[in-house]
């Protein structure tokens, strides 16, 4: 019955995944090497032209700055975006709000933090990234606890089940918008991990091995932002997301660290973890472990595209268009700034 | 004009251009479209090329010239066409084009912004006066209630009266509000969060603004709501205005009492009015420019088109402006002509200098074109590109292609329809290559109008062969059959009890002794054996076509190899192949037509049959030893003979060219050797013999030095088994080719038996039909059927079995015509032409 099934693959997204490895064609090897040898921001764009980008630069007046390409880009993300979710329906209609959901939060934190530092909202809109946009999202700034901004805004929004967990009557404060924004997180990406392994096949074969990184990532990093703070270690242990491959062990004895060497002693216990702290520090030359946790992730999204007929694909051409995008930034700003020393230390994607 | 036969002849030519005269050289060579640069610095990146600051000059001012070309559609004016075509301007004149668009450019923007805010300002106004007219009903409806609740006592509350509002009608006067416009799409979340963040303790009303307000900065309509808020107390207010300028409301400000409502209401309509003659002055203002834009714009872009091409172009040349150019050797005259024209154009005195190379490159294919054979060589290059210089099968696919498809189309009335057709494209030509047509398939047809004229002209005639017309056959000449002389008198007992009967030729005057004048005989159309007369001949007939086509691209091959000069291959490849075809397939034909012309209807009942005598002929059987009748004497002898040539052929065709390549690579190697010692011996014993002999041979060979000899020589080392393997797959495939590519002919039979069938039953099942019927009725249902009749000829006949015709004749061409001589390796020469661009 292979026929029927493939059938059935199709009518739901094949026409889509189509598109999406369309779309994933950007910017290839010899292009980045190119790149890099740009001396203006003009040549960037001429070069950028022979790309699959094609002239989405073709109707701004020079000169032109890293933030035009900023927004260009964006825009052009967000185009290709909007387009696939508007001729999605049914389950994939609800893995592409999923992946929605995580700009949604972070755009909702910005703009709690910008209130609390007494930024304009008109100020703050601009940075707000465009796929998470929300009808009651600008109306975040009259909250000042986070029952009320449960109570009044979020109810409605498509983040309310997240929330559940952070609601308190607490005043909103720099250290509590952190935790809200890793408590939401990980709310966020246990549900995401749960519906994608309801949802089974190569689908929560691909997503679970993605999200469970992500899980990690966040597990491993809040561990290491939070020596020298206020948090607590049983506050910590509540913001890790229980989906990862860390989980439970893991975490555990992540909750009890102290220090730097602790968090890489539990990691080097994961076969798949040990190489990322290998060879990392903070000595120029040496890559840190923020980007080699980029690598990795790149490294997991271009192997989703190797499966077909799967959700993972439209999750992997957002973050690897993501990531390309930042590397274009990158090298447009060092172009800019000449600073050429670091051109090179952009995430090439395979 | 060069001939359709071969490509052009091309040469590699190298142009040293003056820097001052290389953009209006290119310009005029551009004019032209005769010359194919190179890139002579391919790993150069693109921003690092000798002009990237000029393109990107240009790439401004396209961007600027699409700004204006939006801002003109914007306002639906027509851009002027008037099919001039400028010449590119000179590069000075460009400074003077930037600023004209600079201008241009600005002043269509403050004009933008001038509107944007007048729009924007008129726009708030028209909302106020709609808040002020809405929230006036509002207050008059809170009025009559509290004018209704006091005649009501005691009052009695139903589900749809909210409790707050009965409360606030009571009191009113005590509360503020605030009342503003919002988005229509907002207004259900901008209730329920008003609702939540303040606790239920406001009232909210909203109505719809029925007018559509247009965006002053897309220009796009929305629809809003207005709304007014009431509430107690400053918190509130406060947190309410946030939630409005979080949800994007704009707010205004609202009077209490109606007295001060009208007043500003009053003034509102005022300054509407006003800003309303403002508004059409600031349009009118913009239309006069953009109308003088539209004058110019198309000539514009044309004009910067062509000198970001031209820069291109010079970006391919080298550091010094050297540049290499593929041209056709006949055309070299013009381009040195346009050479000097550019060179007088922009006033150099030192004149531009073109020079002939030697190359070892492949030049590209060119071959010259006009409407008439554009669409054929079209079909030929969709299968491949000739090699340079090799027959180019497209002169007689003129002829051939509708040839064929007319075999397997045959018929008058179609014919004619398609003719038809086709004529109306070609005569009304003009006015369709002025407008392109939009649509894909009707712009596919005009391209191959020509190919359609022919197929229909061609139709007509094989229909007029057939004898068919819509399926019925036309009686002109009299048919040669009579069937009074077979003697039936009126109440013969064989003719009442026999539905059919067989008209024998052997009776003296049933056949008068010779052939229907013209194509075949319309007697055959009552005939019960029509359809098995007919195979027969058709059949026989494809056969033939197929032998004559598969000859006729054997003797281009021979023209292939004359030209190039490979007898080897002549004579150990394509005389084999020659033999092996006409031995084979060739003495079937023969048959074929000896048996037509020699065997009378008399002897018909002993007539041997051909394709017994096929059989027999390969199992090397005497026909005689079988008691059969040989088709001539000395039949076996001739068969045998051919059997063996055929058998012969095989070895032959397999053998002889890799022996005769191994022998001289034999050869050679051991010249190459004594030559090679010596030369190393040379340079030994004494330098300067060495540079001697090095500068001789730049003299000789242009680039081709020694050392690089040497490297050629070991590259092109002998490998037999390749050529074993080579030789030996074409072998096997010429011989297999040779039976099935006959035996693919057969499809010219195939598919000619299936329009006419075709034909015939649509005749039979419905145009027949209508006609049977008699009286008024019948001319009703005439009328009728002909519609149904007429649009299925069209939809099926006419349409389907063409394609189906066609794309049979385009397999006969590709496959069994060219693979006899056709190796289509080549790549399409491309030259640089405004035209195309």
């Amino acid at each position: 019955n292979k026929v029927s099934s493939f059938k059935i693959k199709l009518e739901n997204g094949g026409f889509l995944e189509g598109l999406v490895r369309g779309f994933k064609n950007g910017i290839s090897k010899e292009d980045y090497r190119h790149l890099t040898q740009c001396d203006t921001l003009e040549d960037l764009k001429l070069h950028l032209q022979g790309t699959g980008y094609g002239h989405f630069l073709a109707n701004e007046p020079s000169p032109l700055t890293v933030s035009v390409i900023d927004e260009k880009l964006r825009e052009k993300l967000v185009i290709e975006f909007e387009y696939i979710r508007n001729h999605a329906y049914k389950d994939l209609a609800t893995f592409l709000d999923f992946i929605k959901y995580s700009y949604m939060i972070d755009n909702i934190i910005l703009l709690i933090t910008g209130t609390l530092h007494q930024r304009q909202l008109s100020e703050l809109l601009p940075k707000c990234h465009p796929l998470g946009i929300f009808d009651q999202m600008e109306t975040v700034t009259i909250a000042s606890t986070t029952a009320d901004l449960y109570n009044a805004i979020l109810v409605d929004s498509p983040l309310a089940p997240f929330f559940k967990e952070c609601i308190s009557e607490e005043d909103l404060n720099e250290m509590n918008i952190e935790i809200i924004r890793n408590t939401l997180y990980k709310a966020y990406l246990e549900a995401f991990y749960d519906w994608c392994q309801q949802k089974g096949g190569a689908t929560a074969d691909v997503m679970c091995e993605i999200l469970a990184f992500e899980a990690d990532r966040r597990s491993i990093i809040i561990t290491i932002n939070s020596f020298g703070t206020e948090l607590t270690k049983e506050d910590r242990a509540k913001l890790y997301p229980r989906r990862g491959k860390l989980y439970p062990d893991g975490l555990l004895e992540l909750s009890k660290a102290d220090e730097y060497e602790a968090v890489k002693r539990v990691s080097e216990l994961y076969a798949e973890y040990k190489p990322l702290f290998d060879g990392t520090g903070n000595n120029p030359g040496d890559k840190t472990l923020e980007d080699k946790f980029f690598e990795h992730e790149v490294t997991l999204n271009v192997n989703s595209f190797m499966q077909q007929f799967q959700y993972g694909v439209f999750y992997s051409y957002v973050k690897l268009k993501e990531q390309e995008c930042r590397n274009i930034i990158w090298i447009a700003e060092c172009i800019a700034q000449r600073h050429r020393a670091k051109i090179d230390s952009y995430i090439p994607i395979m | 004009m060069g001939s359709l036969f071969r490509s052009e002849e091309m040469c590699l030519a190298q142009l040293y251009l003056q820097s001052e005269a290389a953009f209006a050289c290119v310009s005029e060579l551009g004019e032209l479209g005769l010359a194919q640069f190179r890139d002579l610095n391919p790993d150069v990146n693109a921003f690092q090329r000798k002009f990237v600051n000029e393109v990107r000059r240009c790439d401004d001012m396209e961007r600027k010239l699409r700004f204006l070309e939006k801002e003109v559609k914007k306002d639906n004016l027509a851009i002027d066409d008037t099919g001039e075509n400028p010449p590119a301007p000179l590069p000075r004149e460009m400074i003077d084009m930037e600023n004209k668009f600079d201008k241009l450019e600005t002043e269509m923007k403050s004009v933008n912004s001038n509107q944007e805010a007048l729009k924007k300002n008129f726009l708030e106004l028209t909302e106020l006066k709609h808040i002020l007219r809405k929230t006036q009903q509002f207050f008059e409806q809170a009025a009559l209630y509290q004018q209704d609740q006091e005649t009501h006592v005691p009052q009695q509350y139903d589900d749809e009266t909210p409790l707050i509002a009965s409360e606030f009608s009571r009191s009113f006067n005590r509360f503020g509000f605030v009342a503003g416009v919002l988005m229509r799409d907002k207004i259900s979340a901008f209730e329920r969060v008003i609702w939540r963040a303040c606790r239920g303790n406001v009232f909210l009303r909203y109505t719809e603004i029925e007018a559509e307000l247009e965006d002053p900065h897309t220009g796009d309509k929305v629809n809003k709501y207005v709304f007014i808020v009431f509430f107690q107390g400053d918190q509130l207010k406060s947190r309410i205005k946030k939630i409005c300028t979080g949800f994007r409301a704009t707010l205004y400000p609202c009077p209490e009492t109606p007295q001060e409502r009208r007043e500003i209401a009053l003034g509102v309509m005022t300054r509407i009015e006003d800003l309303q003659t403002v508004l059409n002055q600031t349009a009118d203002h913009r239309r006069m420019v953009l109308s003088q834009v539209a004058l110019n714009i198309r000539v514009w872009l044309i004009k910067v088109r062509k000198i970001k091409a031209i820069y291109h172009t010079l970006n391919l040349f080298n550091k010094c402006l050297i540049a290499e150019c593929w041209c056709p050797v006949v055309d070299i005259d013009r381009i040195q002509l346009a050479l000097r024209r550019g060179t007088e154009l922009s006033g150099s005195s030192v004149p531009s200098i073109m020079q002939q190379m030697q190359t070892k490159e492949n030049p590209p294919t060119y071959n010259q074109t006009d409407k008439f054979t554009s669409g054929f060589q079209a079909i030929i290059d969709a299968f491949g590109v000739s090699n340079y210089r090799e027959v180019n099968p497209a002169p007689f696919t003129i002829i051939t292609f509708p040839f064929l498809f007319a075999v397997m189309f045959g018929d008058m009335g179609h014919g004619l329809l398609m003719f038809l057709f086709a004529l109306y494209l070609v005569l009304k030509e003009n006015r369709y290559m002025k407008h392109k047509p939009e649509d894909e398939i009707f712009k596919m047809m005009f391209d191959g109008r020509y190919l359609i004229l022919l197929m229909g002209l061609f139709s007509i005639y094989t229909g007029f062969l057939y004898n068919e017309c819509f399926s019925r056959s036309i009686n002109i000449f009299g048919t040669s059959w009579n069937v009074r002389a077979m003697n039936f008198t009126d109440n013969d007992v064989f003719l009442a009890t026999n539905p059919v009967v067989t008209l024998d030729p052997n009776k003296p005057g049933v056949f008068r002794g010779y052939p229907y004048f013209y194509g075949i005989d319309p007697i055959w159309q009552s005939a019960e054996n029509k359809i098995t007369v007919q195979n027969s001949y058709k059949m026989k007939n494809a056969v033939l076509m197929g032998f004559a086509q598969m000859i006729f691209g054997l003797s281009l091959a021979f023209c292939n190899r004359r030209h190039f000069k490979d007898k080897l291959t002549l004579y150990c490849e394509l005389l084999p192949q020659l033999l092996f075809l006409c031995a084979l397939i060739g003495y079937l034909c023969m048959c074929i037509l000896y048996k037509w012309s020699v065997w009378t209807v008399a002897q018909s009942n002993t007539a041997p049959s051909l394709l017994i005598g096929l059989i027999d002929m390969y199992m090397l059987t005497d026909p005689k030893s079988n008691n059969r009748v040989p088709l001539y004497t000395g039949q076996y002898q001739v068969q045998i003979f051919l059997v063996i040539v055929t058998v012969l052929c095989v070895p032959w065709m397999f053998l002889s060219k890799p022996y005769i390549l191994y022998k001289r690579s034999k050869q050679k190697k051991g010249v190459q050797h004594n030559r090679l010692w010596y030369t190393c011996l040379d340079s030994q014993s004494d330098d300067d013999v060495a540079i001697l002999h090095h500068e001789n041979n730049d003299a000789n060979y242009g680039k081709q030095e020694p050392e690089s000899l040497l490297i050629i020589m070991l590259i092109s080392q002998f490998d037999m088994s390749e050529v074993i393997i080579y030789q030996a797959i074409h072998t096997i495939e010429f011989c297999l080719s040779c039976i099935s590519h006959t035996a693919s002919y057969l499809r010219l039979w195939a598919l000619s038996l299936a329009h006419s069938e075709l034909s015939e039953v649509l005749w039979s099942m419905v145009m027949h039909t209508g006609l049977a019927t008699s009286g008024t009725s019948g001319a009703i249902l005439s009328f009728f059927v002909f519609w149904f009749f007429s649009s299925l000829t069209v939809s099926i006949l006419l349409v389907m079995e063409g394609l189906s015709a066609f794309l049979h004749a385009i397999r006969l061409h590709w496959v069994e015509f060219q693979s006899k001589f056709y190796k289509g390796e080549g790549y399409i020469f491309s030259p640089f032409s405004f035209t195309l661009i």
